[in-house]
């Protein structure tokens, strides 16, 4: 507890029941943390105020903001960045970076048996009706060899720490994983306002993203190109996450598209340019599934390209991520991601999961709708941190309100124990002093054709509001600057 | 013996305004199997555009038209010259093979091979208060299960234009008992999925020269399951297994799988569709 007294920390409340990211077991301040620490430290909070309100600047200046959907008042936001960064050593994050790996090319092989052989569903690892009664599971899809043997080519995993000092995985994103534009719009900031700290710690660049990322598009492009012509789609500027589309397809210096920039002749996919059509082998496209192609897919879409999935059957162009990788990252297969792992690599996982009740198994319903106050339920086909209940917070009217939707729709819900989230200290504008808040950890995992790469850093989101546990931009939630430290 | 037919298919689109830009999809071309043999097909527009040979998401040859320049009217005509011949039918089922079919079906890989026909769809969805509508005997084979639930069907519903569209329910269609082609087919495939049995709705053109029921446009009919023998083609339209009659374009899940057209048109206002399919059959049998 050394330095406790100084300026910025003094008032600094820890909660000896939640797991502080900067306190080893012990109470003391982790030796990594240490040289942090005495730099804030030095600060007055003035001088942090006035930092604070830069970083902020700087966000708003780039532009980098995002909307959240189904409020009244629509505005753009920034999202809200905290100045002190969250450090994590070379050894825990070697468990995070194989986890991920791991995680991503078991995803990849469900993906490419459910779409196949169905191995895994006739050895009945996993139940035939977690396929059938999935709305992302895309027929279109059966049969058909993506490019490289690819389909989950961008990986989001998300990853906490328990009060166990474990991590655990939350849930895979491996539809259009959005966040990582953060990281390293985050990393600028943080260097903008206090460059001096970045001379006291060897961390890993996360600055590598765009290029690993357009090396990643490349290695999976259709057969017979030479030289790929890669492209970013966004369904547009009122998307939440355009500012991310326009910033990858900027640093990948590849153009960003719009649908209607886009149109098909022959099952090849041209882009329209001033100097006339311009061919297109791979996309990376950041519009779902339903919108792709109004041909096939949902007839209203007018954000698609009518023609594009015959393009993409026929082999003339790749999308990432494939079409119908929805399937696999359904709340309900996360449940059974360890025996996934088993059942393709045949290792242990590397990173827990959290263990989960299936309301459509009439003995874990029962459970469930016992215990939903000590349980987090959660809808399976929802992502953003929309319809989570948890248990603890819900008063008796809002439990029972929540048993009956699980009675009538089961298998729409799976529930969890409450995890503790690791707490880290965050800056606070109210109180003008540092408390504890939750933080959890988006890792991007990249999988070409024989490359793999996990981004050394990540997006720890914070959960500002006090006691929330849910870190989703859309609920309010902060983000952090993630260091991943060199030997 | 075999039976040779034109098929000539017909769609007219008026615009109030001038559309700048359209993609269509044409899902209109016989299949090529062993029964089944395109000789001859020609397709032009109008506008002249390019015909580019394509394929829809489950691997069915289509034709797409992309026109370059504005248009207030757009018509389309294909003619396709298709051989016929007998495709042989199951036989009726033995007392051994009744019970070994059954438990094919039963079998969960059975399930997972056929899950995209066993799988109910928004068109293919029987209310909650007409479950079990018609059940198959477990002591019948399924062929003749198979032909008893055609002959239902036929006499469930009766023939009607105009009361359905491609968007009507079974609800609606086991309200008023009356409709088409395609409301006889989600009908079939609705209940034989039900039964364990797959199914799938088969869009296509329909001798009509032999006196049978149908659509002036495209006719629709299913395909079941038959362990044993293969998928049997049945027209429940008609109470007849399909044959020599029908000439199959694709099939699916439901009707919204085999939609004959599909265009995205960029147009405000109005507009009228019409369609027209004339199947003429040749030699009336040519002997082989």
């Amino acid at each position: 507890m050394s330095n406790i007294e100084n300026q910025i920390f003094s008032s600094y409340q820890r909660n000896p029941d939640l797991f502080d990211e900067i306190y080893d077991s012990n109470g003391n301040i982790k030796d990594v943390y240490q040289k942090l620490f005495d730099i804030y430290g030095g600060h007055s909070i003035q001088d942090y105020i006035n930092l604070n309100s830069k970083a902020k600047a700087s966000f708003f200046n780039q532009g980098i903001t995002f909307q959240v959907y189904g409020e009244d008042n629509v505005q753009e936001k920034i999202f809200p960045f905290d100045l002190f960064p969250r450090i994590i050593d070379q050894d825990e994050w070697d468990v995070i970076e194989r986890g991920s790996i791991q995680r991503a090319k078991a995803l990849n092989l469900f993906l490419w048996d459910i779409y196949h052989d169905k191995k895994i569903l006739k050895d009945k690892v996993v139940p035939l009706e977690l396929i059938t009664s999935s709305a992302n599971y895309l027929d279109q899809m059966n049969g058909l060899n993506p490019p490289g043997g690819i389909y989950n080519h961008i990986s989001g995993t998300d990853i906490i720490k328990h009060k166990d000092g474990q991590y655990y995985v939350l849930e895979d994103n491996i539809r259009c994983p959005s966040g990582v534009s953060y990281v390293i719009c985050n990393r600028t900031a943080l260097k903008r306002a206090l460059f001096g700290v970045f001379n006291h710690y060897q961390t890993y660049t996360v600055t590598d993203y765009a290029e690993n990322l357009l090396e990643q598009l490349e290695s999976v492009k259709p057969k017979g190109v030479d030289i790929p012509n890669c492209v970013v789609i966004t369904p547009g500027m009122y998307n939440s996450a355009f500012y991310e589309h326009s910033y990858l397809a900027k640093t990948m210096g590849v153009e960003l598209v719009e649908g209607r920039d886009l149109f098909v002749e022959n099952d090849f996919v041209y882009m329209k340019t001033i100097k006339g059509p311009e061919k297109v082998d791979v996309i990376y496209r950041r519009i779902d599934d339903a919108f792709l192609d109004p041909l096939e897919f949902r007839p209203d879409s007018a954000l698609g390209v009518p023609g594009l999935f015959a393009a993409y059957k026929k082999g003339n162009v790749t999308l990432a991520n494939a079409p119908g990788t929805g399937v696999a990252d359904d709340k309900a297969v996360y449940t059974y991601m360890p025996e996934i792992i088993k059942y393709y690599l045949k290792e242990e996982p590397i990173l827990n999961n959290v263990h989960t009740y299936h309301c459509s198994r009439p003995d874990e319903l029962n459970y469930v709708l016992e215990n939903i106050s000590e349980l987090v339920v959660k809808p399976v086909d929802e992502a953003g941190g929309y319809g989570i209940s948890i248990g603890n917070r819900l008063t008796p009217k809002e439990i029972e309100e929540v048993r009956k939707q699980v009675k009538e729709n089961p298998r729409k819900y799976v529930a969890q124990p409450i995890m503790s989230l690791s707490v880290h200290p965050t800056y606070i504008d109210d109180t003008e002093s540092f408390e504890q808040r939750h933080v959890d950890l988006r890792t991007f995992t990249i999988l070409g054709k024989d490359k793999e790469f996990v981004l050394k850093g990540g997006l720890t989101r914070v959960a500002l509001k006090k006691g929330n546990l849910i870190v989703n931009s859309s609920q309010g939630g902060g983000s952090k600057d993630t260091w991943v430290l060199k030997k | 013996m075999r039976k040779e037919y034109t098929v000539t298919y017909k769609s007219e689109n008026i615009y109030d305004n001038w559309v700048h830009d359209a993609y269509w999809q044409f899902l209109i071309i016989p299949l090529e199997n062993k029964t089944q043999k395109l000789k001859e097909f020609d397709f032009s527009n109008s506008l002249h555009c390019i015909n580019q040979f394509s394929i829809n998401g489950f691997g069915f040859n289509t034709i797409k038209i992309h026109p370059q320049n504005k248009f207030k009217h757009i018509c389309f005509e294909a003619t396709f010259k298709v051989l016929k011949s007998k495709k042989n039918l199951p036989e009726q089922t033995s007392f051994a093979q009744v019970e070994s079919s059954w438990k094919e079906i039963g079998s969960l890989e059975f399930k997972i091979d056929f899950e995209q026909y066993l799988k109910v769809t928004s068109l293919t969805k029987i209310p909650k208060e007409k479950q079990g509508l018609f059940q198959f005997g477990s002591n019948r084979g399924i062929f003749e299960n198979l032909k008893d639930l055609n002959h239902w069907t036929h006499s469930h519903i009766a023939y009607r234009s105009g009361v359905t569209d491609t968007t009507s329910t079974l609800e609606t269609i086991l309200k008023q008992r009356t409709g088409v082609c395609q409301d006889f087919a989600h009908l079939f495939c609705a209940i034989c999925r039900q039964n364990n049995i797959p199914c799938r709705y088969v869009a296509g053109y329909l001798n009509h020269e032999s006196g049978y029921l149908g659509d002036s446009q495209m006719h629709a009919w299913v395909e079941a399951y038959v362990p044993s023998y293969g998928w049997l083609g049945l027209d429940p339209t008609n109470d007849v297994l399909a044959n020599m009659d029908h000439i199959k374009v694709c099939h699916g899940k439901d009707y919204n799988d085999c939609s004959p057209l599909k265009g995205i048109v960029h147009s405000l206002g109005n507009h009228t569709t019409t369609h027209s399919v004339v199947v003429k059959n040749h030699q009336r049998q040519i002997q082989q």
